[in-house]
């Protein structure tokens, strides 16, 4: 079943309900001595049409999950499933098949026997289709009956549909909770399943990594050993982006607000902000196209022979330029809600702007940077395509920036996008990688945030 | 008067005075520097992706001449599909009579270079404007990417003469490529275009859009002007100050977990991705609203209360409307930015490669950078510049939708 | 409350009681301000002002909120450089010198002439660190022995010694509002100023703490050229030998404190100190 043609059918009994609602509360009204009724007309309108809208949405949206699979049954029960395999790809990719062409979508149809299967398909889909649509009527009809029933010129449809509003206000905002508990219980779910298959001493301590997603039979927990994964991923993110965006992001936020002419101003922060929203796939890019070759090509002219075009450094560095306006902006904010007063304070002692600067604007907006600093951090210990085309998927535990390193969103995205099945350890272990990712991210978030929040608070 | 000497008088005070200004100035002159490293870096990565953008927008093409009243090709019926007519017609030998009329006017070695799917356009322009059969017809078709890398001066060498001598016959040229904004990907660079990925992200973001502006908005109208003050209330802040902080990879996790298990037979469909995108911007378009409703003066709540309004009315007549402008800067920047994402519809399958751009919610999808991503990865000289030519167009929409937004920003910014 | 009697007022009683030290002949100028007016933009603040400050007296600026009194004060040391749209024109000179001259080092002057705010603004350090920044940035100091005998002798000089002696670690900000107005000036006198600023010092403080402060002001006037700016008429006359009234930008009457609050010259003066209007 389309989603338009029902969502259609919803709107214009909808419609229909409103505009019928609203000429009999006028009647009531016509008729009501002084012209006063309980509510304004077009409450009463928007009662009815609530009344058929909702059932209607609520049954289309179970229906749509039902109806699948009721087709399906319908499909295998006829006497040509017979003829079908007993299980796997091939079964799968004749349903699909049938599917489409009873659909009438022009995809490639590699089995001869879905032609066959496409009649019981085409059959089924039309009876369901009718039932579905005949118990929407009903639906529609009887929550329109129920409305029109209980207009009256003294009922109060204004509050019924002001509950109505807020119960959707609160749905709304419960929607950030349930996002919440879905990625907790997705991630902790198949961790656990990762964790019965390898122990989490050796994921969370082991120094080699290097699972297969296509072995079979017994799982080599030493292929599962992280470290070099979180030992590339701070390397890269926290290190070598932070010493590239902390002093550069610090200093333009100290530049803008302390000294640039307003002119200035005008035209850098703009800029900044087009820098901070550049995707991050164009960084990937612009690492491995210009960034990496150029240091590889330095590193070997300098003489360093086992420098990678995979460099951590590339990769760190175009994260660090990434990240520079994102650091302006949280170290602008922080000192620009230290109190003038400071400001003034010091420079009336006869201090230059720049002792002004690093002896009390500084450390008095130091709990906002350090804040705005683990903000940066978690969000570059997060970002994925930069490295995911910059860095390599080879682990190694180094130092040296000019070796290859892997992260841990580089190999989310490496074992999921794989031909790995879902429930093979390597599959698991990159929601496990997925799992410690957001723990370490959420911890820096909420004490980032708890800092700034506090901070901001000292001086309001 | 005898005059005290104070301590900030003397010589050695002044001496030291002039090496505060030394380290003012180097102070200064560092700040200056980071910010024209950052403006230069951004500089430096638009004229790299322009220099290299610009190549992407055209191809090498051929000329071809043919004499169609000689080739006794015959018309196709009109009522006939593109698809339809070019099957028409290559039966009836156009490919044959297109290969001829090359060797004809360039030579065999210049006609093995004339891209293998040529004729198709051919046929394309034939059944577009039947009267071209009737006479003597010139064509610019697109080359072999073997020719065309030759051309642009690197590639196989052998073939650098050959490009040569066409050029200067003035059989082979550079051109405007319309059609990259009107086809999808393919496996030959000279023949790839965005508009299936573009298609695609208008769709995905459709969907997006949706979903987090309505949820969006009406939970940062619940928290602001509704919500008690208790434990279940700081936890959805948290949860919303959080989501907005998670990395966005994370969607893909939770969007390839439960939307692909509810949803099996979507992979790649934008309807999927626009629902993974969609709980990423929520937060967003929350944080945003609460700033914007915040910062509408509670004398307008008193004002509309004292006459008699419900608190319903108050929100939905007053403070919404007031609050819109900032709502919708944020929305932009929300959308921007997950028109920009990528990570996620990795991991939901959204790097399936699309050869016809999807129609439908449902259909196999990819999104524009999605599409840098999987050329980026093509080894062919040719898709380095097409890569940059995709930049070009996604930094276009992203620079609109934010320059739409700073413009919002400032005509409705209003002080209270 | 008015007052049409001014002989009897108590303004004019605690103005009397000052008048031993009012007398005195003045030694020095130490600033002298002439034709000076200060611009915001388009918009003029103050309209052509002379005024002389002298040495070891206390001089106070009353007048309407809005009069400019403020503004005046942040002109004496160069304070309104910090507001990029103001401008001053006319001479102030200190100690002879014009200090709005290329010749003049604004950090030098800012040394030199002291400043303590409305709002109480200890630095977010220890209280040794608030009274040992200007000295450390001024280098007036040579070693750790050194600094401490300044911290201390600022300290005492500002009576809040003996308060804090045993928590100089802790934060400036953790002291009481009048504690931390005297911080503020302790820290104003370490750099050992000439003249010292005061832009109502006590505005936001409780009487208790006032009075202290104003004890304090009255301790200091030996040593240096004081300015406050106060909105309190009570206090301008409790610690100042001489008193300036602005009224719209304008210096309206200028003379000894006695003067100005028993026999005004200018009718505006007399309507404003016997409460027409402020």
């Amino acid at each position: 079943m389309s989603p338009v043609l029902p969502l259609l059918l919803a709107i214009g009994l909808g419609l229909a309900g409103w505009l019928v609602a609203r000429a009999r509360a006028w009647t009531f009204k016509r008729a009501a001595p002084h012209g006063r009724i309980a509510a304004l007309p077009s409450y009463h309108a928007w009662y009815a049409a609530l009344w058929i809208v909702v059932p209607l949405v609520i049954w289309f949206l179970v229906w749509n999950g039902i109806q699948g699979q009721l087709v399906l049954n319908y499909v295998l029960a006829s006497p040509e499933a017979q003829a079908l395999p007993e299980f796997g790809l091939r079964r799968d990719a004749m349903l699909i098949e049938a599917r489409n062409i009873a659909n009438g979508i022009d995809a490639q149809v590699m089995n001869d026997g879905a032609y066959a299967l496409a009649e019981p398909f085409r059959q089924a889909q039309s009876r369901y289709g009718l039932i579905g649509l005949a118990v929407s009527v009903i639906i529609g009809g009887a929550g329109a009956a129920w409305a029109f029933l209980r207009l009256t010129p003294d009922f109060a449809a204004r509050t019924k549909v002001e509950r109505l509003v807020l119960g959707a206000l609160l749905l709304a905002s419960l929607v950030a909770i349930l996002t919440t508990f879905g990625i907790l219980v997705t991630l902790v779910y198949e961790t656990i399943l990762f964790f019965g298959k390898v122990s989490p001493i050796d994921f969370l301590f082991g120094l080699q990594w290097n699972p297969d997603p296509m072995s079979s039979g017994a799982v080599d927990g030493d292929r599962y050993g992280a470290i070099p994964l979180f030992w590339g991923t701070l390397f890269i993110g926290a290190i070598i982006a932070m010493i590239v965006a902390i002093p550069l992001g610090m200093m333009s936020a100290i530049y803008l607000t302390q000294y640039a002419h307003p002119k200035l101003r005008a035209w850098v922060k703009p800029a900044l902000e087009v820098l901070a929203g550049v995707p991050t796939v164009v960084y990937g890019y612009f690492a491995a196209l210009t960034i990496a070759p150029f240091i590889r090509d330095l590193a070997v002219s300098m003489g360093a022979s086992n420098a990678s075009s995979e460099s951590a450094l590339a990769a760190g560095l175009v994260m660090g330029v990434m990240i520079i306006p994102f650091v302006s902006s949280m170290a602008d904010d922080s000192i620009a809600a230290v109190p003038q007063a400071m400001r003034d304070g010091s420079l009336a002692m006869g201090a230059t702007t720049n002792e002004t600067i690093r002896r009390v604007l500084v450390p008095a907006a130091l709990p906002g940077i350090v804040g705005g600093v683990m903000l940066a951090i978690s969000r570059a210990i997060g970002e994925t395509m930069i490295v995911v085309m910059a860095a390599s998927t080879a682990a190694n535990l180094s130092a040296n920036p000019l070796e290859s390193m892997t992260t841990v969103t580089v190999q989310i995205v490496a074992l999921l996008t794989g031909e790995g099945s879902f429930d093979h350890p390597a599959t698991l272990a990159a929601f496990a990688l997925g799992f410690v990712l957001f723990m370490v991210t959420l911890a820096l978030n909420f004490i980032a945030l708890r800092v700034v929040k506090r901070f901001r608070e000292a001086y309001e | 008067m005898s005059e005290r000497v104070t301590p900030t008088r003397t010589a050695a005070f002044e001496a030291r005075l002039k090496k505060r200004y030394a380290a003012e100035r180097r102070f200064k002159a560092i700040g200056l520097s980071a910010i024209v490293f950052s403006v230069a870096v951004l500089l430096f990565l638009l004229a790299t992706m322009t220099i290299n953008g610009i190549g992407g927008f055209q191809r090498a093409e051929l000329r071809l001449d043919v004499d169609f009243p000689q080739m006794g090709l015959s018309l196709p019926p009109e009522e006939l599909t593109v698809i339809e007519a070019q099957q028409r017609l290559s039966g009836q030998g156009l490919r044959e009579v297109v290969q001829f009329s090359a060797e004809q006017t360039m030579g065999a070695e210049g006609a093995a270079q004339l891209n293998g799917e040529a004729w198709r356009l051919v046929a394309e322009q034939i059944h577009a404007n039947p009267g071209i059969l009737q006479r003597e017809a010139s064509f610019w078709l697109p080359t072999t990417e073997d020719l065309a890398s030759a051309y642009a001066g690197d590639g196989q060498l052998e073939l650098q003469p050959l490009a040569q001598d066409l050029a200067e016959r003035g059989f082979l040229e550079d051109n405007f490529d319309v059609g990259f904004l009107t086809r999808a990907d393919a496996t030959d660079p000279q023949l790839v275009g965005i508009w299936g990925a573009l298609k695609g992200s208008m769709l995905t973001m459709i969907v997006t859009l949706l979903l987090a502006f309505p949820i969006g908005v009406l939970a940062a109208l619940y928290l602001e002007e509704y919500a008690p003050k208790n434990r279940w209330t700081d936890f959805i802040e948290v949860s919303i100050n959080n989501l907005a902080a998670v990395p966005s990879i994370i969607f893909g996790l939770l969007g390839m977990a439960v939307f692909l298990t509810i949803f099996p037979s979507m992979r790649s469909a934008p309807l999927i991705g626009g629902m993974t995108l969609a709980l990423m911007t929520m937060p967003v378009i929350v944080i945003s609203g609460r700033n914007a409703i915040k910062a509408v003066p509670p004398s307008i709540r008193d004002g509309a209360l004292a006459v008699g309004a419900s608190p319903v009315q108050v929100v939905f007549h007053h403070v919404l409307p007031l609050a819109l402008p900032g709502i919708l800067t944020g929305t932009i920047i929300g959308m921007a930015r997950a028109l920009g994402e990528t990570a996620p519809l990795l991991l939901i399958g959204m790097r399936a490669f699309v050869a016809t751009p999807p129609s439908s919610f449902t259909d196999n999808a990819t999104v524009l950078p999605m599409q840098i991503f999987l050329w980026s990865d093509e080894i062919d000289r040719g898709f380095v510049e097409r890569t940059s030519a995709a930049i070009i167009v996604l930094l276009i929409f992203l620079l609109l939708m934010n320059g739409l937004a700073i413009y919002l920003r400032n005509r409705f910014e209003k002080k209270w | 409350m008015v007052m049409h009697d001014t002989a009897q007022s108590p303004l004019a009683e605690q103005a009397q009681s000052n008048e031993a030290a009012e007398n005195v002949e003045p030694t020095a100028v130490k600033m002298r301000a002439r034709d000076v007016s200060v611009f915001y933009g388009d918009k003029q603040a103050i309209n052509g002002v002379d005024i002389d400050v002298y040495q070891e007296f206390v001089t106070a600026f009353i007048g309407p909120s809005g009069c400019g009194k403020s503004t005046f004060l942040r002109a004496l040391n160069r304070m309104n450089d910090t507001i990029p749209s103001a401008k001053v024109t006319g001479t102030i000179e200190l100690d002879g010198e014009d200090i709005y001259s290329s010749g003049m080092d604004v950090v030098q002057l800012r040394a030199r002439v002291g400043m303590v705010f409305q709002k109480p603004n200890p630095f977010p350090k220890s209280i040794y660190e608030n009274i040992a920044y200007g000295p450390k940035i001024h280098g007036l100091a040579e070693g750790k022995g050194e600094l401490d005998a300044i911290v201390e002798k600022s300290l005492r000089r500002a009576g809040l010694w003996d308060e804090v002696k045993d928590r100089l670690q802790d934060s400036g900000t953790a002291l009481s509002g009048g504690q931390q107005q005297r911080l503020c000036i302790a820290r104003a006198i370490a750099v050992d100023p000439e003249v010292i600023l005061m832009d109502e010092p006590c505005s936001a403080l409780d009487p208790i703490a006032t009075a202290k402060i104003e004890e304090l002001i009255d301790d200091l006037r030996g040593n240096y050229a004081i300015v406050i700016v106060t909105h309190s008429m009570q206090q301008a006359a409790r610690v100042s030998q001489r008193t300036a009234f602005f009224h719209l930008g304008n210096l309206v009457e200028y003379g000894h404190t006695s003067d100005i609050f028993t026999n005004p010259t200018q009718q505006r003066t007399q309507d404003y100190i016997t409460g027409r209007y402020g």
